[in-house]
């Protein structure tokens, strides 16, 4: 017998409502085959995401990166049209763009030297001789456009299939978390100075299920929560910590927003830049952060304030963004290699208006947990590493998800309390029916 | 100081790191130091400012405290089991030398395998000195790696 017998592509995710038992079989995590016909079915046929508006501030400011295995231009052309071309140039496959980012009227390819304009046009052959006149005169020989590019509120998506339904209808309730989102400020959000780039020896899915996972908390973060309790020692803060994760699992959700996206709203005490100010922040915010608060009610009403200023929210767009609205904003995308390696990319996100000192704050906040140097994101990482390893070198057929399944009908629009499972069970029940072609996510 | 002061001090360092005696670092380290290490995305990592940049660390006393007791628990899971390091130190230039305070530069290369994997961080370090009643002690440290991002190292869970 082999360590993995293969299983049918339709036995990977078993739901059987009545019995509340909800579980993936481990070849959706360890197999290379699988991972081959996701490359098709997922990442061809999903809105994948690019990259935001606010990366690119002047006409020719560009981008080069790899989505869903495809190596993409990102670029506000010379018009000031956001446009992504595929990087290879049509002559003989050179990649045309070899700068991570840069601005350009043009792109030159380095191997014969023919040009093309920053939205994608051939302009030279670099060729007195050879070409029969008006060989690109249906433009089959300009940089080649992505299938489709939308975007949402400044979040660009790239889709691969040209009959895709449209970004709008893809996310569904997603949209009304980026809303919860785009609406911290009065000015505008904006992708922070910086990046962090690193990668993790796991399948693409385990870190989808672990950003959104109320479960793993304690476990998980011990170690960050004894620093945030030695941190308020002694302060106006302290005994905070301990009164609001004692109420973790009942005070919070997880919520599936359809398509497979979910939220995970939770409250945890580390204070909020957007608008929510605890004493650990330090007084020289607390006034700045209050008017921040006023400036919602005034325009969204107390409720929607209230949300926006004092959930952390843990938001997974399928298949493979991350939004963490929580002690600070992380917009990460996740783009796999293989079956059991990705590269993680991650940006911090702010509203253009706020103080030095916020900003400041802001991105403490991001660096004390997030990130492969934080205090939460390396132990995060180290689960997934293990449940990797583990899934490839032990025979064990299925992973559990069935957490607090069964209560909903439809589990794509299903919600739990916090350390429930029932965003996971969304994500994979829209995987089972992209991978199965139930869904086509196309238009009909 | 001078440069082989500067030396031994750097030395006394890394010893102490590559035997995880984390907590005897952050000992060397002033209540109004900085310990940084800038993102290899950033665009001038000498000059960038963690207030308005991303960096990988950017830690205070308290979190440079937090940081190196975290690492003595077995609940610091991305340390569990411990990897093993190596710090080389050289290349060590006295850069400004202005009463208690000395500023000195340093190639690095910090070696760690976790595991039967083994990665190098390598790059360049910035230091403010003090001289103390206690002895010479870390006022700022700042390191700069020769990387584009973590794609080989994965994460940066050790102190370089
Ligand atoms: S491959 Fe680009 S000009 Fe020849
Ligand atoms: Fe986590």
């Amino acid at each position: 017998m082999a360590l993995h017998d293969p299983v049918r592509e339709e036995e990977l995710v078993k739901a059987e409502p009545a019995k509340g038992s909800f579980r993936v079989h481990r070849d959706a995590y360890r197999s290379a085959e699988v991972f081959q016909r996701e490359k098709e079915l997922i990442f061809g046929k999903c809105w994948l995401y690019l990259g935001h508006d606010t990366e690119l501030q002047k006409k020719g400011d560009f981008h080069s990166r790899r989505v869903g295995g495809r190596d993409l231009i990102f670029i506000r052309d010379k018009k000031g049209e956001v446009r992504a071309h595929y990087n290879s140039c049509t002559h003989r496959a050179a990649k045309v763009c070899r700068e991570r980012s840069g601005n350009a009227r043009n792109f030159t390819c380095p191997y014969h030297g023919w040009v093309f304009s920053s939205e994608g046009g051939l302009v030279s052959q670099n060729a007195q001789t050879g070409y029969a006149e008006g060989i690109n005169e249906d433009g089959h020989l300009d940089l080649r456009p992505v299938e489709r590019l939308e975007e949402y509120r400044g979040f660009w998506f790239v889709n691969y299939n040209p009959n895709a339904i449209s970004l709008y209808d893809y996310l569904d309730g997603a949209r009304d978390q980026i809303d919860a989102l785009m609406d911290h400020t009065e000015g505008k959000q904006i992708i922070l100075s910086g990046e962090h780039t690193y990668s993790i020896r796991a399948n693409y899915k385990l870190l989808c299920e672990n950003s959104y996972d109320g479960y793993h908390l304690f476990p998980v973060h011990a170690s960050y929560f004894d620093y945030l309790r030695d941190q308020l020692a002694g302060t106006p803060g302290e005994g905070l910590i301990d009164k609001t994760l004692a109420s973790y699992n009942t005070a919070g959700a997880a919520r599936a927003l359809g398509n497979g996206h979910a939220v995970l709203d939770s409250f945890v005490p580390t204070g909020r830049p957007v608008a929510q100010w605890l004493p650990s922040m330090g007084m020289g915010t607390k006034a700045e952060i209050e008017a921040r608060y006023d400036s919602l009610v005034r325009r969204l009403g107390e409720e929607r304030a209230k949300y926006i200023a004092e959930t952390q929210k843990n938001l997974v767009i399928f298949p493979n963004l991350v939004i963490n609205d929580i002690l600070s904003v992380t917009v990460r995308v996740i783009e796999p290699e293989s079956h059991e390696k990705i590269r993680v990319t991650a940006w911090a996100m702010g509203p253009d208006d706020e103080s030095e000192e916020l900003r400041a704050l802001r991105l403490d906040n991001f660096v004390s947990f997030l990130g492969p140097a934080g205090f939460g994101s390396p132990d995060d990482i180290e689960m997934l590493e293990i449940c990797q390893d583990a899934a490839d070198h032990t025979p064990i057929e299925w992973s559990e998800i069935s957490k607090g399944f069964g209560r909903a009908g439809d589990p794509l629009y299903a919600e739990g309390p916090p350390d429930d499972e029932v965003q996971m069970q969304a994500y994979w029940t829209m995987w089972d029916s992209v991978m199965r072609r139930i869904n086509t996510l196309e238009v009909k | 100081m001078n440069r082989s002061e500067v030396e031994d001090f750097l030395y006394h360092e890394a010893e102490l790191l590559d035997e995880w005696q984390t907590e005897a670092w952050a000992a060397l380290y002033t209540e109004d130091s900085l310990y940084e290490v800038t993102s290899p995305a950033c665009a001038d990592p000498t000059k960038a400012d963690a207030r308005n940049t991303l960096f990988l660390i950017s830690d205070r006393i308290e979190r440079i405290r937090g940081r190196a007791n975290r690492l003595t628990k077995k609940t610091a899971h991305a340390e569990y089991p411990r990897s093993k390091t190596r710090h080389l130190i050289t290349n060590v230039r006295v850069t400004g030398d202005e009463g208690e305070e000395t500023k000195a530069r340093a190639n690095f290369a910090v070696y760690r395998t976790k595991e039967d994997t083994s990665t190098v961080y390598m790059g360049e370090a910035f230091f403010t000195l003090v001289q103390t009643a206690e002895g010479v002690r870390i006022r700022h440290k700042r390191c700069i790696l020769d990387l584009n991002s973590l794609y080989n190292q994965g994460r940066l869970t050790i102190i370089l």
